[in-house]
């Protein structure tokens, strides 16, 4: 059976919650499905909990049953309550496990860097960082989104979801060390290898093989 | 010209404290962009930067990182080929009918 396309119209009934602009919940699937798996696939890395997340998202929605002015609204009262699951993840996490990665601790451009000496901790003569041309117009192109997609899921699961939640979700230092329970120096520490990492595996991979 | 010398060597050292090395550099540029840098890591860092274009070019990309991720964030997320598969569509599907009654 097609994944897509089974709308079955038929047997819709238009009935439901019967506002204007709430979509039929039998549709939400259809809908919003995707969108919302993959939202929280990118934050919780794992396809099975990502579908729970999106199911519990729907439930709790229905149970909610407010209305909506359109489906943009519809949608993105969809993704809050998706997020608040999503954080309750990282609590849970935060609070079952150390989050700060150790294993990452180890310096991601260690090995472009002077061992020792008088420039000890200097970039090693043309290992240091060229200029990236044009970055901005690099936005535009699908591409670029999936390498950087595909670097962000490179990063240590516990890194990434602090990328996340700080640059990605634009949330206030001080709110993400209380979500995860760190402190905000290994914070710092572990933004500064997610940036690091991602950097040069962009550098690597999209903006080092342009022209 | 000994005396040059010593007075070279003396420079050397009080840049080498001031000024970060390009390792500090790179952490110091991320921090920044947490929080106010202290008052006494500032004047090393300009220093630093003025005098090294790979660290300037690091500060400039990761500012990119961070403007690219917050002003898409949908394209970020959703820029992965995986999807809902047709088995849990149906569960999910069921599931809402089931609480629908």
């Amino acid at each position: 059976m097609p994944a897509d396309g089974d709308l079955k119209p038929s047997q819709a009934p238009p009935e439901a919650p019967g506002k204007p602009g709430l979509s039929d919940p039998e549709q939400w699937v259809e809908l919003h499905g995707d969108y919302l798996f993959k939202y929280a696939l990118m934050r919780l890395r794992d396809p099975a909990k990502a579908e729970d997340a999106v199911q519990e998202t729907f439930l709790a929605a229905l149970k909610g049953g407010k209305t909506f002015a359109g489906r943009s609204a519809e949608k993105s009262w969809l993704v809050g309550v998706l997020k608040n699951k999503i954080y309750d993840h990282y609590r849970k996490a935060g609070r079952e496990t150390s989050f700060t990665d150790l294993e990452f601790y180890r310096d991601e451009e260690s090995d472009r860097f002077v061992p020792d000496g008088l420039l000890k901790d200097g970039w090693i003569h043309e290992l240091g960082p060229s200029e990236w041309s044009s970055p901005g117009a690099s936005l535009d192109s699908e591409v670029f989104w999936k390498t950087f997609r595909d670097c962000s899921d490179k990063l240590p699961k516990n890194v990434a979801a602090v990328f996340n939640l700080r640059e990605v979700d634009g949330i206030e230092s001080k709110e993400v060390c209380a979500l995860l329970q760190i402190s905000e120096s290994n914070l710092w520490v572990m933004l500064h290898r997610a940036r690091m990492a991602l950097r040069r595996c962009l550098d690597n991979n999209w903006f080092g093989k342009q022209a | 010209m000994n005396l040059l010398n010593k007075v070279k060597d003396g420079m050397i050292a009080v840049l080498g404290m001031l000024m970060p090395s390009c390792r500090e550099a790179l952490r110091l540029q991320s921090d920044a962009l947490e929080r106010p840098l202290p008052p006494a890591r500032r004047p090393g860092l300009w220093l630093h930067l003025l005098l090294c274009k790979w660290c300037r070019n690091y500060g400039k990309q990761i500012r990119f990182l961070r403007h690219a991720a917050h002003e898409h964030p949908d394209e970020l997320t959703q820029a992965t080929p995986q999807r809902l598969s047709p088995e849990a569509r149906e569960r999910i599907r069921q599931k809402i009918r089931a609480s629908q009654e």
